[in-house]
């Protein structure tokens, strides 16, 4: 059996590759605002003056680090129905059951990285911000927030890419993502070769295109009064907080 | 020395202020007036607790014990005490006394302007056009008008070190703390902040500046203040400071400084 061209060019420009990818590319990135939205939240607490708080951000952080992404998949998907009734209805789907588990995996990871980025940020600048005046909640904002989001750029980039492909994990519980798609079309016609080959082509297309906004990104955040336009209309939402 | 014709009034006022960190005692009962548009300039071997005091009138620390008044207002809350203020209070108290830092910490996400602006934009509401405004003045007082869309980084030290001047300026604060403005500086660039200051002082901008350039203590001070082991231990006209230091340990310091 030779290499089918005709087959691998005909999978990659179906409408059903394509699919499977925007819903590879739509779970990764909803799991990736939420983590990070959740893991600024538990990098939060790990910094507060209260034992108790700071205990859970750090069981949090062990919890879902410690167990592995498939198992939680699956304990989401088949274990969580068991035990809340709520869950067995038409409106728990596999998208939402993958966005959830991600988010909540994800989050973990994302609180260490944003505790990091915190913590590089220079103390001078809390008191340079409480010395204009500005409240903590604006420091924060204003000031704090932006530099640590700088430095967290490229290991939450990592941890985007990585997640695209853990949203593969979600065909075991059937969700249609990219590799689903690809398995299905397997069943039928066993060209494992340029079915596998076409899926991997998309996912390198999606990473590849995600490099060069991450790189965007970047440049958007060298601070430079040099700088060439970076992603056109960022500047004034991201860094312009002066603009609000 | 600049004459001051204004009659004595106290706008700081601290009394016995004590502060500690662990079982290590920094500030042992630190007293000062400084009147309306005074200029005290701080000095002492370091370790002696002149920045932590300076943070403390910039109510950056909580104090352990004694009290700091600003312009008849008590604005210090004990560490231990139960009247800790509301962080509104106690934000408006300190865009009213604000800090110029030895490390500048401009914010490196803001451009020279923005940096000016930020404060009077969100601590005062005020619209920012006339903000904009305002600070590209600033600037051009600090002669760095043309630097205005620069950001930090592109900037030298002392060009730093006028912006963050101005950043403080541009609150309007009743008193200007100065934490050894130019110890970072290389020794060139330390004129044109010194510079900077000396036009302060000529305006009757009230300030307290920790600082060793004994050059500006000597031009620019009214006060000199000498402190050692968290308290302080002599308090004299620049003249009479440097010509005849009454205690030995300021003998000492004047002689490895000079």
């Amino acid at each position: 059996m030779t290499f089918d061209w005709s087959i691998f060019r005909e999978a990659l420009t179906s409408r059903a590759y394509a699919e499977g990818a925007l819903i590879a590319i739509a779970l990764a990135a909803l799991s990736q605002a939420s983590a990070a939205v959740i893991g600024l939240g538990i990098a939060l607490i790990g910094r507060s003056p209260l034992r108790v708080l700071r205990l859970v951000a750090l069981l949090w952080v062990w919890l879902f680090r410690a167990i592995p992404t498939l198992l939680q998949l699956l304990f989401v998907w088949n274990a969580l129905p068991q035990l809340i009734p709520s869950l067995r209805e038409e409106w728990f789907t596999p998208f939402l059951a993958a966005w959830l588990t991600l988010s909540i995996n994800e989050s973990a990871y994302m609180a260490e990285i944003i505790r990091s980025g915190l913590n590089a940020v220079d103390k001078g600048q809390t008191l340079a911000g409480k010395t204009l005046g500005l409240r903590s909640g604006q420091v924060f904002r204003l000031i704090v927030l932006p530099q640590m989001v700088r430095v967290i750029i490229p290991a939450t980039g990592n941890e985007f890419i990585s997640l695209l492909k853990l949203t593969a994990l979600a065909s075991v519980i059937s969700l249609r993502e990219l590799l689903t798609v690809t398995s299905q079309q397997v069943a039928v016609n066993f060209r494992f070769a340029e079915l596998y080959g076409a899926a991997a082509v998309w996912y390198m297309v999606i990473v590849s295109v995600f490099i060069v906004l991450q790189a965007q990104l970047e440049r958007h955040y060298q601070w430079s009064s040099t700088r060439r336009a970076g992603i056109p209309g960022l500047r004034p939402q991201l860094a312009g907080a002066l603009n609000r | 020395m600049t004459v001051n014709t204004a009659p004595a009034a106290p706008i700081v006022v601290a009394t016995g202020v004590r502060k500690h960190y662990g079982r290590l005692e920094v500030l042992r009962g630190v007293s000062m007036t400084v009147n309306r548009g005074e200029v005290k300039v701080v000095v002492g071997p370091s370790g002696s607790g002149k920045s932590t005091f300076l943070r403390c009138l910039g109510l950056l620390e909580q104090i352990d014990d004694g009290r700091i008044v600003l312009d008849a207002a008590e604005v210090s809350w004990l560490s231990h005490g139960d009247r800790r203020p509301r962080e509104r209070d106690l934000a408006r108290h300190r865009s009213e006394i604000c800090m110029v830092f030895q490390h500048f910490n401009l914010f490196p996400h803001m451009t020279a302007v923005e940096n000016v602006m930020v404060g009077p934009v969100h601590v005062r509401g005020t619209p920012k056009n006339r903000a904009r405004e305002e600070a590209l003045a600033l600037l051009d007082r600090v002669r760095l008008a043309e630097r205005a869309n620069h950001y930090p980084h592109e900037l030298s030290g002392g060009q730093q070190q006028r912006v963050a001047i101005a950043r403080a300026l541009a609150m309007r604060p009743k008193v200007m703390l100065f934490d050894e403005p130019t110890s970072a500086l290389d020794a060139e660039l330390v004129r044109e902040v010194i510079d900077v200051m000396e036009e302060l002082v000529r305006d009757g901008m009230t300030m307290i500046v920790v600082s060793h350039e004994l050059r500006f203590a000597h031009e620019a001070a009214d006060t000199i203040v000498m402190m050692a082991d968290g308290e302080i231990i002599e308090e004299a006209p620049p003249g009479e400071f440097f010509t005849a230091p009454r205690h030995e340990r300021t003998r000492q310091f004047l002689s490895i400084v000079e």
